[in-house]
């Protein structure tokens, strides 16, 4: 068979009234909250929870809860896109931004040119620091005004809607600076390095 | 149709084939079975599943997995799809689709969950809501080959209109000493039901079982907590994790 | 690989068409062992998560991967390194 045979009166459910200039190309909207996770949801205790900065060997920040709720908070409302092609429109997420976490180490510019996510389970994720500055990323800690529940990152996610959601590092402990950019977990295994939904950049070589 | 005795299946890559739906039965109110004609079929083990596509006219393609229901004995490919509500793929098996037409279909696939007769020890089988599929491919299968080996089907429905293949079941049970099929509805029994009500609990998987003792050939399927709490009860109950074999079952994606 | 959007935890046996894809044999009965802890089951039995976006095939044991696969439109992807062997 050439090409794949038709079935006879089948058709996508899918067809929603979106605003086409808010759905990137290949998804569909959900109101669901779909969790997926490469391992299994960490029980993280909040009084054991650290979250650091790093630059190569040397520690450039850490905070422990309560120390990182005293940052400064900021409450961002934004549209979320899944590589597994479901999008959820005007989710609420409020914590640390990026840029506020180089303040609190007193840092005006960031050290290097890319950032390596770490997660509590060995996951990881690379993203360009252009793209996490000027509040394009956050640590979260809330979502919908409410603790992040525990299979979408509790305590605190790494937040970069603007990427595949797989970039938004669930169970995040530590940003690692880097000098050279490193493939993280899906990145090493044939999803794109960057991942602009906008440009469908689902796989390694699109 | 060859029966492969040998727990082993042919190397061969994974294509897509045409199915040709042939019947359609309707199980339940929500779960109907889809009797496939298979042109290309080269047989296949109980307890093993297909992958499903449909296409659109537009291009738009689903992809779905489906346990295979019918036994190898059988000429026809037989897959139970239960309807669910909002799902993308089940809601057209279901309700739109009819003898005649086609979709795309490839397998067997997953060796690792399947019983023949040529396995030795008593065979049990939980089932939780259309989890049961896979195993009736089991049952049908011993029970066209006649064996004797101990079976017992432990399966679990919200009520007895949610019971798939309850008429089949019944007579197997009736006509063959060494098969026992034990029913639990868990939300809603009839007047004067005198079986189980309620989950599959230890105290049931106790009274309908067979001992860790008689070394049984266990497969779960159903819902993953389902699957994941009756497997816990059973290395309770002192069965060893190796003879328990698990499936999860039931909607994925729709 | 079926659409999975609820992120429940599957087995092995799953996976066994993305598996089969790349193996061309099915290795759902195939016994491996964990690089980690050593202790060796069958492929079909392994935690399975991430199903949606590939196969990440975890240890029941020790919770270690031992295996990731990824169907992408350019080719599969396979990465093995936390089984220290694997037995057909």
């Amino acid at each position: 068979m050439d090409e794949a045979p038709i079935s006879r009166g089948f058709r996508s459910r899918r067809q929603e009234q979106t605003p086409k200039n808010r759905v990137p190309p290949g998804q569909y909207v959900t109101t669901d909250f779909p969790v997926l996770s490469a391992g299994p949801t960490p029980q993280i205790k909040l009084e054991n929870w650290t979250f650091a900065l790093q630059l190569g060997g040397s520690l450039l920040g850490k905070w422990n809860w309560a120390e990182f709720e005293a940052l400064p908070q900021t409450t961002i409302k934004t549209d979320i896109h899944c590589v597994t092609k479901w999008s959820k429109l005007d989710t609420t997420w409020q914590g640390v931004t990026f840029d506020n976490l180089l303040k609190a180490v007193g840092l005006p510019e960031p050290p290097a040119a890319y950032v390596m996510a770490h997660s509590e389970g060995a996951y990881t994720t690379n993203v360009p620091v252009a793209d996490l500055v000027g509040g394009q990323g956050m640590i979260a800690t809330r979502f919908e005004g409410l603790p992040i529940p525990p299979a979408h990152g509790a305590p605190a996610r790494l937040l970069v809607p603007h990427l595949y959601f797989w970039k938004s590092a669930k169970w995040v402990r530590r940003l690692r600076f880097m000098e050279k950019d490193e493939r993280g977990f899906w990145e090493s295994l044939g999803y794109h390095n960057y991942g602009d939904p906008w440009k469908e950049q689902r796989y390694d070589g699109d | 149709m060859t029966v492969i005795e040998a727990a082993t299946v042919p190397v061969r890559r994974l294509e897509w084939q045409l199915a040709e739906v042939r019947e359609i039965v309707v199980e339940t109110w929500r779960v109907k079975s889809l009797l496939l004609h298979v042109a290309t079929w080269q047989g296949h083990l109980p307890g093993q599943h297909v992958d499903i596509r449909l296409t659109a006219e537009d291009g738009f393609q689903a992809q779905r997995s489906y346990s295979i229901a019918s036994p190898p004995e059988d000429e026809l490919v037989t897959l139970t799809v239960e309807r669910v509500d909002d799902g993308e793929v089940s809601p057209y098996l279901v309700d739109d689709l009819r003898a005649g037409d086609r979709f795309e279909l490839r397998g067997p696939i997953g060796g690792y969950f399947v019983w023949t007769v040529a396995t030795r020890g008593p065979l049990w089988l939980i089932a939780g809501g259309s989890g049961v599929a896979p195993l009736m491919a089991m049952l049908r299968h011993r029970a066209r080959r006649k064996a004797r080996t101990s079976a017992l089907l432990l399966y679990s429905s919200r009520s007895l209109e949610n019971v798939i293949y309850r008429a089949e079941l019944d007579a197997m049970a009736v006509r063959d000493p060494d098969l026992r099929v034990v029913n639990t509805l868990t939300r809603q029994q009839p007047e004067g039901w005198m079986g189980h009500r309620g989950r599959i609990d230890k105290a049931l998987l106790v009274e309908a079982h067979f001992p860790p003792e008689q070394n049984p050939k266990i497969y779960v399927c159903g819902p993953t907590p389902f699957v994941e709490g009756i497997s816990r009860l059973l290395v309770e109950l002192g069965h060893d994790p190796l003879t328990i074999k698990t499936e999860r079952f039931g909607p994925s994606g729709g | 690989m079926t659409e999975n959007g609820s992120g429940l935890v599957l087995y092995g046996n799953a996976a066994a068409d993305l598996l089969q894809e790349i193996f061309i044999l099915d290795i759902t009965t195939a016994q491996i062992q964990c690089e980690a802890c050593g202790s060796i089951g069958a492929v079909g039995s392994l935690r399975l998560y991430a199903a949606p976006m590939g196969a990440v095939l975890r240890c029941t044991h020790c919770d270690g991967i031992l295996m990731r696969a990824v169907r992408t439109p350019h080719g599969h992807w396979l990465e093995m390194t936390g089984a220290r062997c694997l037995r057909f």
